[in-house]
């Protein structure tokens, strides 16, 4: 038996992985994996190097940006070619520090129009799979983020909080096909599902065939699932598709937000909704 | 022992690339898969017991930081280490191409692993609709990488075996 177990410990030692992992993934998928010790220790290691990165990252798109000014002038003299390199360094900081101000700014207004219990948090890392759709915020639960908190930021709906450690949290966006936001299209006020997809980027499901959506409709949050705060813009109609039959008509979204491109959002939940805005 | 720890510590680094600067890459929704390139490295390479729990933390890690649910990517990368580890006799890598078909055919076998898994736990409707086009592009990113990938683990573990640690 000992030499069975000996020869074949590889292959028993991999069966054994493959069982415990969809032990995990059953437990997880119905929400009663407790205790997990590996995650957030892992997101605690992680958070300082994934900062440091994104810093480092920062940096070499401002090399980088340095670099195409300096092509752009560089059949201009040796002297002006200093000057303006000096400048158009002074210029790139100072631009950054206005559109970071522009944007703190818009996250403060919006912030005032939500009651407090709101938190600011920044981007720090992006999914590492091509599947999920998920990003890592740098606050977590000593700074008041709990699990189900919706994200959004001025623009719209980002997702919604999936884990939390005490100082970083995983954020699944809405553009994930395991996401779902219950809407309403402001004009017709026909309701459904904004949900992502693989295929063909997010759509809206569960709209009745009868009801009059229209592109160019705005989507904005019903309240009723109980994440996401009542009004806030969800995206936009792209595109309608009626059958002749089934129950439902096919509408692709235009999401009002581009996950990639957020680097501050707002963690609020929806018992701090503010009502329709 | 040493080997594991490298493997565990490069694989752990290449979770934070993944979340990091490979976004930077003008591949869309696409994020090379290295995780998965050092698993079948570790698979035909040196498979040990060490190996097999490797590969599960690694995908682990990966489900830490991405996954809606823990134990896809765990269950996905144990799956492609016991492929790679059973079919590693019969293979040999000895050209660039072999080990980016190796490393292609183990891309497919991890996104059929997630489909499984992902149809039958998180069952939600139409999630996998038109995927069969982001495993190709997966597989044939990680395909592409594969060859670079292998000579410089080649090289750290080389490195590594001559490193004399004094007692």
């Amino acid at each position: 038996m000992l030499a069975f177990v000996r020869r074949n410990q590889i292959l028993l030692t991999s069966f054994l992985c493959v069982l415990f992992s969809l032990y995990i993934l059953s437990a997880a998928a119905r929400g009663h994996l407790r205790g997990d010790p590996v995650g957030p220790l892992l997101l605690t290691l992680m958070r300082p190097l994934q900062i440091g990165t994104q810093l480092t990252m920062a940096k070499l798109k401002e090399l980088q940006q340095g670099y195409l000014n300096l092509m752009r002038i560089a059949s201009e003299n040796e002297r002006l070619k200093g000057r303006i390199t000096e400048l158009e360094a002074e210029k790139n900081r100072l631009l950054e520090v206005e559109a970071t101000n522009r944007r703190f700014q818009e996250l403060l207004d919006f912030r005032s129009q939500l009651p407090s219990g709101s938190v600011t948090a920044a981007v720090i890392g992006n999914s590492a799979s091509t599947w999920f759709r998920t990003f890592v915020l740098d606050k977590g639960g000593a700074d008041g983020v709990r699990r189900g908190m919706a994200v959004v930021s001025p623009a719209g709906v980002v997702g919604q909080v999936v884990a939390v450690t005490s100082r970083s949290s995983k954020i699944l966006l809405i553009a994930d096909p395991n996401s779902g936001v219950d809407v309403v299209d402001q004009r017709s006020r026909a309701r459904g599902i904004v949900s992502g997809s693989l295929d063909s980027g997010p759509i809206m499901k569960y709209a009745k065939r009868s009801e009059e959506i229209q592109e160019g409709d705005r989507l904005i949050t019903s309240g009723l699932d109980g994440i996401f705060p009542k009004g806030l813009l969800v995206g936009t109609v792209a595109k309608v598709r009626k059958k002749t039959f089934g129950l439902f008509q096919y509408v692709e979204v235009a999401l009002a937000v581009d996950p990639y491109r957020l680097e501050e959002v707002l963690v609020v939940s929806a018992e701090a909704a503010p009502g329709a805005r | 022992m040493k080997l594991f720890l490298l493997f565990l510590l490069v694989g752990l680094g290449m979770v934070l690339v993944q979340t990091t600067f490979l976004h930077l890459l003008p591949l869309g929704p696409i994020v090379p898969d290295l995780i998965l390139v050092l698993c079948v490295y570790w698979g035909l390479n040196h498979p040990t017991v060490g190996a097999v729990l490797g590969c599960f933390l690694l995908g682990y890690s990966v489900d830490v930081f991405s996954s809606p649910v823990l134990g896809l990517n765990a269950f996905a990368m144990s799956l492609v280490f016991l492929a790679v580890y059973l079919s590693s006799r019969s293979i040999w890598i000895h050209n660039p191409f072999m080990s980016a078909a190796v490393v292609f055919a183990a891309s497919w076998i991890k996104g059929a692993a997630l489909i499984l898994v992902g149809t039958l736990f998180l069952a939600a409707d139409g999630l996998w609709i038109g995927v069969l086009k982001y495993i190709f592009l997966e597989a044939l990113v990680a395909a592409v990488l594969a060859p670079w990938a292998f000579s410089l683990l080649r090289r750290g573990q080389k490195m590594l075996e001559e490193v004399t640690v004094p007692l």
